[in-house]
């Protein structure tokens, strides 16, 4: 299982004032404050750390299937790019990627590397980026799992948890999508 | 205050953040934020903090954690307001 989430960079700038009174006090702990505090780019650690957040939920519900918004709670601790996300007794490990465009961490249960990949989309071509970056996922798991694209069902259930489907097996996924980047991974 | 006048409240405190123009043209009580009007995650923090301002209330994390749709934020803020 994994959980994985995508920043736009230049798009958080656009949808997100994290100045903005009281926005950082509703997301992170005390001892994240400090982080994003002693950081060199503020702004960068705070996207950090929303996408740990953010990945490690992703991963909560697929254990625990359940739909809530609790960021505060899924509290991160890093060093280096790799972090570990816990919330009340559940703890994973995270690895993140950051370029000067976008963020992507990636939650697992176990320390592993970051497998997720990631799709710039070219606005004026794609109608759909939901839809391109799910084809682009089956197209990958038909490869690494050997079966035919059209054997391969995306099902999402209730509280939202992606998978795919096939003739007497479940491939776990995860998917994200934000502003001009999309990323998925597949466990 | 009536349901009416608090969708009609909400429905104004969402509509700088939604991404499905249609889902927020025939919001309801059964709308939901992340699914239907397809609002950033991150952007449901402003959201908060909007209904925090509009109605003069706090909320909580408990409060938060349930923050995914019209129907929930309609009886949370009423719930804080009758407190």
């Amino acid at each position: 299982m994994v959980g994985n989430d995508i920043i736009d960079i230049a798009q958080a700038k656009k949808d997100s004032n994290w100045q903005r009174p009281q926005f950082l006090d509703k997301i992170f702990t005390i001892n994240e404050h400090y982080l994003i505090h002693n950081s060199k780019d503020k702004t960068e650690t705070i996207w950090r750390l929303w996408s740990m957040k953010e990945a490690a939920y992703k991963l909560y519900v697929q254990q625990n299937p359940s739909r809530f918004y609790a960021p505060k709670q899924f509290e991160c601790f890093i060093e280096n790019d790799t972090g570990i996300v816990k919330f009340k007794n559940f703890s994973s490990y995270t690895e993140t990627k950051i370029t000067s465009d976008y963020i992507i961490s990636e939650a697992s249960l176990k320390p592993s590397k970051l497998n997720s990949e990631v799709i710039q989309f070219n606005a004026p071509q794609i109608n759909n980026q939901s839809e391109f970056l799910r084809q682009k996922l089956m197209s990958s798991a038909s490869k690494q799992y050997n079966i035919l694209e059209d054997e391969l069902d995306f099902k999402k259930d209730d509280y939202g948890v992606p998978t795919l489907v096939f003739n007497g097996g479940t491939i776990h996924v995860s998917l994200t999508h934000h502003g001009n980047f999309g990323a998925f991974a597949i466990a | 205050m009536t349901n009416q006048e608090l969708i009609t409240k909400l429905k104004a405190i969402v509509s700088p953040y939604i991404q499905d123009e249609e889902a927020f043209k025939n919001l309801s009580e059964d709308t939901d934020f992340i699914k239907d009007l397809k609002i950033n995650s991150a952007n449901l923090v402003d959201i908060i903090l909007d209904i925090e301002d509009e109605f003069d209330i706090r909320l909580e994390n408990e409060d938060m954690e349930k923050m995914l749709d019209v129907k929930s934020a309609m009886a949370i803020v009423n719930t804080k307001l009758a407190g």
